[in-house]
């Protein structure tokens, strides 16, 4: 037994399934091995940053379904590694549990600036949960399995596993025994508190039974910990709308009569409004980061905070709590649950008030729905995917990029299955899509997976069409193209006076690249053809490329300005002149 | 600003002293000092880090974010009212036998070495502010070299 085929034993042993990666020098004893053992199925993607979101796509879909998998790529040293560093800081930040192993320079030349030497360690230790080096054969088989440990316990996260060349060749000592199923990793300090205590729980369902104008809050937590049914029931026996962060989409049913949408920067009228007058907050598994309360001292001036979560050091960190309960969200919704203390109440003036914020924009979004053009005459990508959601009935697995697009994804999908959105949130990063969807497919073979991506970010990973084709993996990929970083270019319309430095954007023949891949592609211009398109896409077997040439000037609104309060919130669409005067210079 | 002293213990791993300097450097505090040892029990390090912030829950942060870190076991703040800071600080100071004698009551040091007539490396412990003192009390001007070793502390 030596380094290598240890390595790949306890990928085996741990589940793993897929490894998605990239070879190269310092790696290629455990690509080998891999190869020889035909345990674990090697999926190559065409850059490493590419590997790195197929392993999170992997992890993300498969927590909701009853085999958990620990997403795992792999590399090899320098540039290799360097190149999975943006995937392990993006699921760092959304807490996305991954295994990543990166080959290293032989000890012996380790700190001498070898041939593809990078200092690993150094590296990703402030962008990932836990980092390891082990320096002998004999300590391989431990670490492996620590790290899964580390990568899922608690709040999830990524781990980073750099083993040496030499080590993954070097034999195990005499005399070397380790047994896997009786191991428990050494960390007297690693401490995760699944179990509510009781006081702090009495508290807040006291706080709970008196509020007048409560909210719940759905964050990532309740997705990691698969409790969105909990959840609901939980929001039903109280009778308590509920927000949802980002990731919290998808936990409860898009439509459900107490869900306010999504809170925060791109959140609905309804979900901030409400914030802004909510005398309680009840969160479970979020982090209050920027983009949720804005300005922080004019945040839920008038609540109260119960604050649930995994990970002490998010309590407190951002916004002061009440009563702050350290344990995993679907046991402290099963004790409150439980507990006959928790009553209904009717809260008539409360929901009345909320049907007046669900008004605000109402007529004004669905006269653009309607339509479906914006003022440039391009397709308006909310009404595109408004007709995805009612053409799947909101069934299906949505995979956005980061931009406009992912907002209107967000917003305008009627989710209906737990765990059905997948995105880079606390990173952003522009790219993620693609490989993303490619992981998130491999996990749940049997649903039907979108990929929308806008023209910048698809960009940024399409190469992973190579992997797309090579593994013939179905998923649907809806190209938003308005021509711009439309994102970037709607902050420009509102804030910089219509000034677009450095966001229109000349783009390839997307319908060559896709033919290139050997990917059926079609192109949409007119409103009337969406819908046909996309059923087309529905019964392709296998992938499919839509273009839509989308509407630059469309915004996402409501939208609440970066470090401003919820009363700066913006919900007129900007006038049609003031972005259309500048186009002249645009191109 | 107030001085904070944070005690942590943690598992003796390659490094632990790096992610803990590095949070304190996003956390944007300078460090004002910062010891490493060995505790009673083989494996785990002792570590006492102090620093100036005058805002409570700013310390809590970093103590939360410090316990985060899987080697971590045990971290909290240390206030002066029930704990001992000292340390100890070696220093080269040119000054006359006769004149350094006369310190001897207020300040408790040990002379190490008796380079010339008026050179002269003493070793003197205790709390930051008993160092200091005696310092101030000697002449800084004095000084030629000086080693500290930053604060240890206990709690009572
Ligand atoms: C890697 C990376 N670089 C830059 C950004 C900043 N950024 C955020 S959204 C955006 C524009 C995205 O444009 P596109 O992919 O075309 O999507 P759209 O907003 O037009 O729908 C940019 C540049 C980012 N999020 N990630
Ligand atoms: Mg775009």
């Amino acid at each position: 037994m030596n380094g290598k085929t240890l390595v790949v034993k306890a990928l085996q042993e741990q589940g793993v399934k897929y490894v998605f990666g990239y070879t190269g020098g310092a790696i290629m004893p455990i690509f080998d091995e891999m190869d020889r053992q035909d345990s674990v199925q090697f999926i190559m993607s065409r850059h490493e940053q590419g590997a790195a979101f197929m392993a999170q796509g992997l992890s993300r879909a498969s927590r909701s379904t009853g085999e958990r998998k620990v997403g795992v790529c792999i590399s090899t040293s320098g540039p290799g590694a360097m190149n999975l560093a943006t995937g392990i800081a993006d699921a760092y930040m959304d807490s996305v549990p991954v295994v990543a192993i990166t080959g290293q320079v032989a000890t012996g030349v380790i700190a001498t600036d070898a041939f593809q030497e990078s200092d690993v360690v150094g590296v990703m230790m402030p962008i990932c949960k836990q980092t390891y080096m082990p320096l002998g054969a004999d300590d391989v088989e431990s670490t492996m399995h620590e790290a899964f440990y580390v990568a899922v316990t608690g709040r999830g996260g990524p781990v980073v596993v750099d083993l040496p060349k030499d080590v993954q060749n070097e034999e195990v000592s005499n005399g070397y025994n380790f047994d896997s199923s009786a191991f428990h990793p050494n960390l007297p300090g690693f401490l995760y508190h699944p179990t509510p205590e009781r006081e702090p729980l009495q508290r807040a369902m006291y706080l709970i039974n008196r509020s007048e104008r409560p909210l719940v809050f759905c964050g990532h937590g309740v997705i990691n910990a698969n409790a969105g049914k909990l959840l609901q029931q939980f929001a039903e026996k109280v009778n308590i709308p509920i927000a949802f962060t980002l990731h919290g989409l998808s936990a409860v049913p898009a439509d459900h009569p107490l869900s306010l949408g999504m809170m925060g920067m791109h959140g609905t009228v309804e979900a901030n409004r409400a914030i802004m007058e909510a005398d309680l907050l009840i969160s479970f598994g979020m982090r209050f980061d920027d983009r949720v309360t804005g300005k922080l001292n004019e945040y839920a001036r008038d609540a109260d905070v119960i604050h649930v979560e995994i990970d002490p050091s998010e309590i407190e960190k951002n916004v002061a709590t009440t009563v702050a309960i350290n344990a995993d969200v679907a046991q402290t919704l099963r004790a409150m649950l439980d507990d006959p203390m928790l009553t209904y109440k009717p809260r008539r003036r409360w929901f009345e008030k909320i049907e007046e914020y669900r008004e605000v924009m109402k007529a004004d979004l669905e006269a653009e729905l309607a339509k479906g053009t914006g003022d440039g005459g391009g397709l308006l990508m909310k009404s595109i995917v408004h007709q995805l959601s009612k053409l799947t009935e909101g069934k299906d697995l949505i995979v956005p990029d980061v931009g406009q697009h992912q907002m209107m994804a967000a917003r305008f999908y009627n989710y209906q299955t737990e765990n059905s959105w997948f995105a880079s949130g606390g990173a952003g990063t522009m790219g993620a899509s693609l490989p993303m969807a490619i992981g998130v497919k491999l996990a749940r073979p049997g649903e039907r997976v979108w990929s929308i991506c806008g023209d910048g970010g698809f960009q940024m990973n399409m190469q992973e069409l190579g992997t797309v084709m090579e593994q013939q993996i179905d998923i649907k990929i809806l190209l938003f193209n308005n021509g711009y970083l439309g994102m970037v270019r709607q902050w420009q319309t509102l804030f910089y006076d219509g000034r677009y430095a450095g966001t229109p954007m000349q783009s390839p023949d997307f319908g060559l690249i896709a033919q290139a891949y050997d990917i059926p592609y079609e192109k949409v211009e007119n409103v009337k053809d969406i819908q046909p398109a996309l059923q087309r896409a529905m019964d392709q077997k296998g992938a499919v490329f839509v273009e839509f040439v989308c509407d630059p000037t469309e915004v996402i609104l409501p939208m609440i300005p970066a470090g401003g309060g919820f009363d700066d919130m913006i919900i007129k669409r900007p006038s049609p002149d003031k972005t259309a005067k500048k186009s002249g210079k645009e191109k | 600003m107030k001085r904070r002293t944070i005690l942590a213990f943690m598992l003796d791993r390659p490094g632990v002293l790096n992610k803990v300097s590095m949070l304190i450097r996003k956390k944007m505090y300078n460090v004002d000092t910062l010891t490493v040892c060995s505790s009673r029990i083989e494996g785990i390090s002792r570590m006492t880090i102090t620093l100036q912030e005058d805002d409570e829950r700013k310390v809590n942060q970093v103590i939360k974010q410090l316990e985060k870190f899987t080697e971590v076991i045990s971290v909290k703040e240390l206030h002066a009212d029930n704990s001992y800071w000292r340390e100890v600080a070696i220093v080269k100071l040119e000054v006359d036998g006769n004149h350094l004698e006369t310190f001897r009551g207020n300040y408790n040091f040990e002379i190490l070495d008796q380079k010339s007539e008026d050179i002269h490396i003493i070793q003197v412990a205790g709390s930051t502010r008993h160092i200091d003192g005696f310092l101030d009390a000697v002449g800084r001007e004095y000084i030629i070299e000086i080693a500290r070793t930053g604060a240890s502390a206990m709690e009572k």
